[in-house]
């Protein structure tokens, strides 16, 4: 790996591409650059008592930041690290194959990355300020063990969603999503866990993952949300210079508004062996970003992205600042997706999506950030719901083939290319460490 | 991979905001269905030395100015040009494109012809109002507009309506740029096609993948069931000085008392068979008979039948309602002149009915299979298009009324149709057995006498090219009437 060029990119860039590149060297590098600047805070070290801690690993919430509207602000900064079982590590003391050949993970394997991971919670405050994480499975990590999940779990294998796509599909066995505002801090707890470092925030190491999983650099993604880091990646090719100053998404507008986010409660599993976990699904896309932002305007932008009424009413202002907590799809706006197709040729993407809300109720915990992986625009799109079916449907809502419209005026189809998608479980806390298909049975 | 500075080894096209990729080139590999750069052809309509020194004054052509940057590769040599104070009509633009067209790819049950040019304007559209208009100005200086139009294989149908198509292109087996979602678009010269301005990191041998997905506008006759599957071809190009001098060289101006007086430029490759009676009636008096030095006839052309060619009773509108017509010699102009015009753009509608012996079959047809158990015993077919040269216009949403007597007696969404006889379309099966909800049995069912409203909820939601970016799109309602003795095809024109 290649450190980028210190002088020739900003300090947010700088460390943005420090992110990407990750490893022990970039690390150095980004604490050397942190050091200087206004992130010499230390950061907030973590607990001794697990029980303190919450039983959702997806309870990230209430240890996040707010904005003045009182909207969730997810951290900063993101890595998501694709692991797959050590092929040494397999095999445990009964002999538990699966039908695949593949060797279910022993217990010392359990014990291992238990031990890795409440390292990660002692050296860091559960936090935006420190680290939230989480470690999620996919059905091909299940496929090792005899018998099937319980049907109070909902995870097909990932599939392609919408007839343009032919993605790529996750079938690695499991994904650690690291998250922070602090970049150091998302570049070292990798480093803990799978590179050269002996302590992480003054907490020694017993032990690593190293033994455990295998990572596949080549899988690796990384991302970043909030006001003006989008506007700090001018330097990636495809990424134009009219990306708004104060835009949290590379796509120029603000997301995750309160009232259009599911609740915690709503996307955790709530019965069987599972309950108190989740589903997620991951889907990894480009954008034609030059495209978006050179050839449409910002009515039409916001046609798209929203709605034509929002458009026309002006109701969104540069970026999403005039919508406080919310998407401003009315239940006006949402009976009117195929009226809005008819009347003006456009439907909006927020219009399109909260046509699959129920009662009122969005059914998806949006968690997703952009990214320059690969020196190029794109958005990973995570998103947490109960089970994988009610993805797929809110996925058919935002698609809306069902509406007689345009590929180029349906919502923001035109603008985004979806190259891989994966679909995994979130353990509770306590069954994060190589949870087996049917656990206390 | 690490983000090594991708802007140091390309000076000039800092102000280029898609370079800086920079992959080495070197020739990428056949496959079966990739075009090579040495067939491609070229367009070379010549211009006069005289009239592009003229040009240049006025024009600003070659005039980046003090920023030399900005000329990109094709040294500010591009047609910069606007016709001020356009007509709300078709008009004709400033000149003609000169272009590389490549040889027809396979893709699945899918072809495509892909024609390259300089990036240039054109107009996106989302929605109705003037803030739904956008001018796109290209703003690289190093790239390429890249056009496609697709066919259907078996009909030899170019499929008019954007379903979603996919460029990605790579250079050396590397990406080059994000994908690409060509826009919809309409042209003069190359009627419905698909295309973008592209930004290119270099001169090169480029690769580009075209995916197709599946189409889901309806279709009828044999096109219904085809085009099902996601389907994806190749083909290749070389950016270099070469095809710089050939599409700039080969710009065709039009005589400058001309530009904006309302017509269009003939179709390409109109003159490789004399002509198909859609000719402007104008372009040939600036004296240039470049196509013919061409053969652009293998690019295939969007067109709708004429107005005399559908059977079925055609319904009679009012000429006058929508502004002056550019009457021709032949039967097709005279024909065409007695259209109603909405926004410029001519409307045909045509009812099928069961008790006319020549329609049976092609009702039968355009009613489609999903109706066939309700016995359906209309269909009305309305086809906008551009005047001239009887382009589809596709992607709008159009309303039927049905007055009796001045009262409303029934209201119809019409649907975007492809039909293998008929081509686009937007229709419904007015009436049947099982589609009559009225209380009286009768009343749905299209009569004689009646009146048949055309509304354009949404205009035809597709990019233009100049000389069509002030037309379709504040579409007006347009009346016809229902003649009297309504069943058989033969309306005597």
């Amino acid at each position: 790996m290649t450190l980028p060029d210190r002088s020739a990119l900003s300090r947010r860039a700088y460390v943005r591409a420090l992110v990407a590149v990750g490893g022990g060297a970039a690390l150095s590098a980004c604490l050397d650059v942190t050091r200087d600047g206004d992130d010499a805070d230390p950061v907030p070290a973590g607990t001794d008592d697990p029980d303190s801690l919450p039983a959702r690993q997806h309870a990230w919430n209430e240890f996040s930041a707010r904005d003045e509207d009182g909207n969730v602000q997810l951290p900063e900064h993101h890595a998501l690290v694709p692991l797959s079982l050590a092929s040494d590590a397999a095999g445990d003391a009964e002999g538990n194959n699966g039908d695949d050949g593949t060797t279910a993970p022993s217990e010392d394997d359990r014990q291992t990355t238990e031990t890795a991971l409440r390292t990660l919670e002692r050296a860091y405050e559960w936090s935006h300020e420190g680290l939230v994480f989480t470690l999620g499975y996919t059905p091909a990590y299940f496929d090792r063990f005899e018998g099937s999940l319980p049907d109070s779990v909902d995870l097909p294998a990932p599939e392609a969603l919408t007839a343009r796509e032919d993605p790529a599909f996750d079938e690695f066995d499991a994904l650690l999503h690291l998250a922070s505002d602090r970049p150091d801090v998302v570049l070292a707890a990798e480093e803990g866990l799978f590179g050269d470092r002996n302590e992480l925030n003054g907490i020694d190491l017993e032990t690593d993952l190293t033994g455990v999983f295998d990572r596949h650099d080549d899988r690796r993604r990384t991302g970043f949300v909030g006001a003006g880091l989008p506007a700090s990646k001018t330097d990636v090719p495809g990424v134009p210079e009219s990306v708004p100053e104060d835009a949290p998404f590379l796509m120029g507008f603000r997301s995750g508004f309160a009232r259009t986010q599911a609740s915690e409660d709503r996307v955790t599993i709530d019965a069987g062996p599972f309950a108190g976990g989740t589903t997620q699904h991951v889907s990894s896309m480009d954008i034609q970003l030059d495209v978006w932002f050179g050839q449409d305007n910002h009515h039409q932008r916001v046609s798209k992205l929203f709605s034509p009424t929002h458009a026309a009413d002006e109701l969104v202002g540069e970026v999403g600042d005039e919508l406080a907590d919310t998407s401003g799809v009315t239940d006006d706006g949402i009976a009117s997706a195929e009226a809005a197709a008819r009347e003006h040729g456009v439907v909006g993407h927020a219009q399109k999506a909260s046509r699959a809300r129920e009662d009122g109720n969005p059914p998806l915990l949006r968690r997703d950030f952009s990214t320059v992986d690969g020196d190029r625009p794109g958005q990973h799109f995570l998103a947490l719901q109960r089970g994988i079916g009610e993805f797929v449907r809110v996925r058919e809502a935002m698609t809306g083939a069902d509406l007689d419209v345009s590929s180029a005026n349906n919502g923001i189809l035109h603008y985004l290319f979806v190259n891989r998608r994966g679909n995994y479980l979130l353990p509770p806390r306590s069954l994060r460490a190589l949870p087996p298909t049917a656990p206390n049975s | 991979m690490a983000p090594d500075d991708p802007t140091a080894d390309d000076s000039a096209g800092s102000s280029d905001r898609r370079t800086a990729i920079g992959p080495v080139l070197a020739p990428a590999t056949d496959t079966t269905t990739t075009a090579t750069r040495r067939t491609l052809l070229s367009r070379t309509g010549a211009i006069s030395g005289a009239l592009a020194t003229g040009l240049a004054g006025c024009l600003g052509l070659g005039g980046g100015g003090d920023d030399e940057e900005q000329d990109g590769d094709y040294g500010g040599r591009q047609p910069t040009v606007t016709v001020e104070d356009p007509p709300n009509a078709v008009f004709l633009p400033t000149h003609r494109e000169a272009m590389r067209v490549g040889e027809p790819v396979t893709a699945g049950e899918f072809r495509f012809v892909p024609m390259l040019s300089y990036p240039h304007p054109f107009w996106t559209i989302a929605g109705s109002d003037d803030a739904a208009v956008e001018r796109e100005t290209p703003d690289v200086g190093r790239g390429v507009h890249m056009m496609i139009t697709v066919q259907d294989r078996e009909t030899g149908l170019v499929v008019p309506v954007d379903e979603g198509i996919q460029f990605r292109i790579r250079s050396d087996g590397e990406r080059v740029g994000s994908p690409v979602s060509p826009w919809a678009m309409l042209s003069q010269e190359m009627g419905f096609h698909f295309g973008d301005n592209v930004g290119l990191p270099g001169d090169g041998t480029y690769e580009v993948e075209v995916t197709i997905p599946p189409l889901s506008v309806r279709r009828t006759g044999v096109l219904a069931g085809r085009g099902e599957e996601r389907a994806t071809g190749t083909f290749e190009f070389e950016y270099d000085d070469e095809f710089r001098d050939q599409v700039i060289d080969g710009i065709d101006y039009l005589e400058r008392d001309r530009w904006g007086e309302r017509g269009a430029l003939e179709p390409m490759g109109a003159g490789a068979d004399g002509s198909d009676g859609s000719d402007s009636g104008g372009s040939d008096a600036d004296g240039n008979a470049g196509h013919g030095e061409m053969d652009h006839a293998h690019v295939p052309y969007a067109t709708v039948p004429a107005v005399d060619a559908y059977a079925g009773t055609r319904l009679v509108g009012d000429a006058s309602s929508g502004g002056a017509s550019s009457a021709g010699a032949d039967g097709e102009e005279t024909a065409a002149a007695e259209l109603p015009r909405s926004d410029d753009a001519p409307i045909v509608a045509v009812l099928f009915e069961t008790d006319a012996d020549a329609d049976e079959s092609d009702l039968a047809r355009l009613a489609g299979d999903e109706n066939r158990t309700q016995n359906p015993e209309q269909y009305l077919l309305v086809s906008p298009r551009t005047p001239y040269n009887r382009v589809p216009l596709p992607d709008a949403a159009l309303t039927a009324s049905i007055e009796r007597d001045g009262e409303l007696v029934a209201e119809h969404e019409l649907e975007q149709t492809l039909d293998s006889e008929y081509g686009h379309h937007y229709g419904v099966v007015v009436s049947g057995t099982g589609s009559d909800t009225s209380d009286s049995e009768s009343s749905s069912a299209i009569r004689s006498g009646d009146s048949v409203i055309v509304s354009v909820d949404s205009p035809p939601q597709v990019a233009r090219h100049q000389g069509y970016e002030t037309a379709f799109l504040e579409m007006e309602a347009v009346t016809f009437e229902v003649p009297d003795g309504a069943e058989g095809g033969d309306t005597g024109n």
